[in-house]
């Protein structure tokens, strides 16, 4: 795989996170794209950053700045098995000419395929589907390896993509680079003539947006250029770009399938399910049980990845209270909405370890338990049960408005108790 | 006593209104009944073998007048026209509807009153002396404190999930009328070497399938640190009961699996934590409590007296009532009157729509406006002038409450059992029912004197049968009910657990075997003076086994 320094990475990133993503917007002309690109490169993600490129008609210009950068950025083709002849002929047109020396083809799981697309015609009854294994399913291993990404979106494209900015931190404190972000439809035109790029085979035939064959149509003169894609279904996005809140938006899991519930909404959720057996090496948005962590506590110390903690109840966790600010999450674990143990777990780490980073309850999590589980220091929760999320969507939690004892470390508000009402 | 301020007012209605919507998607089948059992519970109600069964928290076993009428309109309303008054002093009923229930809980709240926590794995209404603030030997009255805990443990978001149901009793008098030894916490007033008044914390009592004596924790803990010790210990309990077996889930499994010091050095640990934080209660704020609870006006009443053994002469039954139901008052002219709901022939601890209306009456007209509901299962009017007891007598005998039988043997806990409960392996009801038929003569009862006799009809012991002088407790033997006698049980001080004897009788032996064990002990006393327990604890277990099986 291609990595490297990646030791360096963190550091980078927590001077990303103090300087603050807006800030960092600031620091560049808007049309600057190549030194925002540099930049990224060089000094906020070294090593730790790639660019996903459909080669479609209009990636000549940031790969080719891609390669007046870093020719061996990392560059990733999802080779979906449905691309148009003449796209794989440019992918092969692009390295050449640009000098790429690190594209990487990506392929749908062979078994997927079988499975889900015997006849090769997923497309047309179930497109999302269809972007899904090809797409999605083998992107994400990949995605996983990386602080950020290099995208080539630009404001213009849709109305969906019409406020973005340089620099994005996603929820799940991935960087994604846009340095495209304010190039206009003619400036790209400009760019690409300006360098002599080679232009993509079929982008004279009327073809503005190109992805795989069967899925993209021509667009009329004057129409939104990416209108061409996924025709007459509704349907924007292929699930390979992230959402508003930066999260990979898969069309398997959208908005509505999201299960994180985070600050009043569902959220796509960065971290996967902890697997056994994992290498401490290879992890990364995980939540490591206790166990885990403490049999290997050094080499996850040394990891400069994103982790979480698994809690499970009966974990002692005091004997982790030095480690505790390593986790960018923390997940309690309720095997069963009666066990109660987690309660006590999330206040003593809000309560008396300071722990200020995410807490998020797994399991059993039920509408009826949420507010005492919000009370108790829980910022996060993952939710599966139907009636509980339409509740948290409608924001129909049965909570108490009153309550007579302190806990967490907000103020108890006025009007309850006086001898609670008490700021420490 | 304690009246709701806004806050209170306004909690009570916010839980009313959460589950009247918790209510509803049951009906409408979007909450499953797994899913629905624990918040029913935790608002008291529960599945009974015919019905569901609401059970109404007395906090500390203190009503008003006003709230005793609302318990009888629902009684007549929305039950079957009566109430049953348990051990914990609370009240259930036990024919509700389902659809009814957020309008009873409304009822409720307009009084004051509520089912929170009556039930669950959750911190239970707290227990108390039912002559607290009246009883002449009382240290301290309990109940501003026990208010304070009710309040810090209503909907305690971290202690809602337990391992198992938690109950706190406290006493203020050094004599405990409050079984504080079988809870899970008990609170005895206690005085330090300063003189400030403050609590011994016993922890680990129980009764059900494994009968335990709480154990001391701390022999002194001030009012201030009260919360945060009691916080410690729930703590501790949340993260360390048991949780694999019900049966093994109760503090008092946890106490006596890892030992007292290992649990006090926990608790202590915990406690370094926390005292002195955000619970530390501060004195304004329990003086402000403790005035709700301020001794009525009393008159001047200090010449006052009843001449009982008058009394006994002209009116023998009024004599019996005043020589057993009355208790010592701190006030001179003053006593507390027991009200028995224990007549022969009865069902424990039950009362009509009427008797109800009717102890509220008097409350209000004789005692204050206050009442109080007792743990074994019988109600009291804790301030009644001396000169009004014929009055109040004669009322209660109009309504067949004027039983003179209090802590005789016919005053007996008993469970609903198999009558009622989803959970019970034999009836209970009846079985007192007989032994009060077979005891029923009062002069019979007076020669015995104190006999503590106590029924459950399983081993979950809510007749509490473990501290019965005797103990009688139903099991299901062979497809039969079968009943097992302990002996030398008690829940006060001198708290032990009573032992069984030998193998277990048919329901219609039942009343017989306890007459062979009573008339042992009559044969075998030094003297009037000499209670049951004190001969059996003189005697030893071996003389009543014979007794009762005879020199097999």
């Amino acid at each position: 795989m291609p990595k490297s320094n990646l030791a360096s990475a963190p550091v980078a990133h927590e001077k990303l996170k103090a300087l603050g993503i807006l800030a960092l917007n600031g620091m560049f002309d808007e049309m600057d794209a190549v030194s925002v690109l540099r930049y990224a490169i060089n000094d906020v993600l070294p090593g730790d950053l790639a660019i996903v490129s459909s080669f479609g008609a209009d990636s000549a210009v940031l790969l080719h700045m891609v390669a007046q950068v870093d020719p061996s950025l990392p560059v990733y083709f999802l080779e979906t098995g449905k691309h148009f002849a003449e796209t794989l002929a440019y992918v092969e047109t692009l390295k050449k000419t640009l000098g790429l020396l690190n594209v990487h083809a990506i392929h749908p799981n062979s078994d997927d395929v079988k499975r889900f697309d015997p006849n090769g015609d997923l497309w047309e009854t179930d497109p999302d589907s269809c972007c899904h294994i090809r797409k999605t399913e083998p992107l994400e291993p990949i995605t996983e390896q990386y602080g950020g990404w290099v995208t080539g979106r630009k404001r213009y494209q849709t109305s969906e993509r019409g406020v973005l900015p340089h620099f994005e931190l996603t929820s799940d404190d991935r960087i994604k680079v846009n340095p495209l972000a304010y190039f206009s439809d003619a400036d790209v035109t400009e760019y690409r003539q300006a360098h002599n790029l080679p232009e993509h085979p079929l982008y004279a035939k009327g073809y503005k947006s190109i992805g795989c064959a069967p899925c993209t149509s021509i667009v009329a003169e004057g129409e939104d250029p990416r209108a061409g894609r996924w025709r007459g279904l509704n349907k924007k996005e292929c699930g390979i770009h992230y959402d508003f809140n930066g999260a990979i938006a898969s069309p398997m899991t959208a908005a509505a399938r999201h299960t994180l519930w985070k600050e009043g909404a569902f959220i796509a959720d960065p971290f996967k399910p902890w697997s056994e057996g994992t290498r401490p090496a290879d992890a990364r948005y995980v939540h490591v049980p206790v166990s885990e962590f403490i049999a290997n506590r050094a080499d996850y110390l040394a990891s400069p990845h994103p982790l979480g903690l698994l809690v499970s109840p009966g974990d002692n966790i005091e004997t982790l209270v030095d480690d505790l600010a390593r986790f960018a999450s923390i997940a309690i674990a309720f095997p069963s909405f009666t066990d109660g143990r987690g309660y006590s777990s999330a206040r003593l780490l809000v309560e008396r370890f300071k722990y200020a980073g995410e807490i998020r309850a797994v399991g059993d999590v039920l509408q009826d338990q949420i507010p005492h589980m919000l009370r108790c220091g829980f910022n996060a929760l993952v939710v599966t049960h139907e009636p509980t999320r339409e509740a948290l969507v409608e924001h129909r939690l049965p909570e108490m408005a009153l309550f007579y004892q302190p806990v967490g470390l907000t103020e108890v508000p006025m009007g309850t108790r006086p001898f609670l009402r008490r700021v420490s | 006593m304690y009246r709701y301020d806004e806050f209170d007012a306004a909690f009570v209605a916010g839980r009313t209104a959460q589950f009247a919507d918790q209510v509803k998607r049951r009906l409408s089948g979007e909450l499953s009944e797994d899913q629905f059992r624990p918040l029913r519970l935790m608002n008291g109600l529960y599945l009974q073998l015919h019905a569901y069964m609401l059970r109404i928290a007395v906090p500390y076993g203190t009503l008003s007048s006003r709230q005793m009428r609302k318990l009888g309109h629902i009684a007549r309303t929305y039950d079957r026209g009566y109430g049953h008054f348990t051990t914990r002093q609370n009240i259930q009923f036990n024919w509700p509807k389902l659809k009814d229930i957020p309008v009873i809980l409304e009822e409720l709240a307009s009084v004051e009153m509520h089912a929170i926590q009556t039930s669950g794995n959750c911190i239970r209404n707290v227990t108390t002396d039912q002559f607290a603030g009246a009883a002449a030997d009382e240290i301290i009255d309990p109940r501003p404190v026990a208010e304070i805990i009710r309040q810090w443990s209503s909907l305690h978001p971290e202690f809602s999930y337990l391992p198992r149901k938690f109950k706190i009793a406290m006493t203020g008098s050094p004599n405990d009328r409050a079984a504080i030894r079988f809870h899970d916490i008990g609170l005895q007033a206690a005085t330090n070497a300063a003189g400030d008044i403050g609590w011994e914390v016993w922890v680990g009592g129980g009764l059900g399938r494994t009968p335990m004596i709480a154990k001391l924790i701390n022999a002194f803990v001030p009012n201030e640190h009260l919360l945060a010790y009691l916080e410690s210990i729930m703590r501790v309990y949340n993260r360390y009961g048991r949780r694999d077996n019900k049966y093994k889930a109760r503090i008092k499994i946890l106490v006596h699996e890892e030992g007292l010091e290992s649990i006090k050095g926990q608790v202590e640990a915990e406690f370094a934590e926390v005292r002195g934080g955000v619970l530390t209660l501060p004195q304004e704020e329990l003086d402000r409590i403790t005035a709700y609870f301020a001794p009525p006006d009393f008159a001047d009443r200090a010449g006052e007296t009843v001449d009982v053994a008058y009394q006994s002469i002209i009116d023998p039954a009024y004599g019996r009532w005043l020589d057993n139901n009355l208790h010592p008052h701190k006030q001179p002219g003053y006593a507390s009157v027991t009200i028995s709901l224990k007549p022969v022939g009865g069902a424990p601890g039950d009362a009509t729509d009427t008797q109800i209306d009717v102890v509220a009456d008097l409350a209000e007209k004789y005692s204050y406006d206050e009442l109080r509901v007792t743990h074994e299962q019988n109600l009291v009017l804790p301030h009644v002038a001396v000169s009004d007891l014929r009055a109040v007598y004669d009322v209660l005998v109009a309504h067949e409450l004027a039983e003179g039988n209090n802590n005789l043997i016919t005053d007996m806990i008993c469970c609903p059992g198999l009558d009622f409960c989803a959970l019970a392996n034999a009836r209970s009801i009846p079985i007192a029912q007989e032994i009060s038929h077979k005891f029923a003569s009062p002069e019979r009862q007076k020669d015995i004197g104190d006999l503590k006799i106590k029924i459950s009809g399983c081993i979950n012991a809510c007749g509490h049968h473990h501290v019965g002088h005797i103990g009688i407790l139903g099991v299901e033997k062979k497809g039969g009910e079968l009943y097992q006698i302990t002996l030398g049980g008690d829940a006060t001080e001198g708290a032990s657990v009573g032992k069984i004897i030998g193998p277990g009788f048919e329901a219609d032996q039942v009343p017989d075997a306890i007459e062979k064990l009573v008339d042992f002990y009559i044969a075998q006393r030094t003297g009037s003076e000499e209670t049951f327990l004190d001969a059996y604890r003189r005697l030893g277990e071996a003389p009543f086994k014979e007794a009762l099986y005879g020199n097999a």
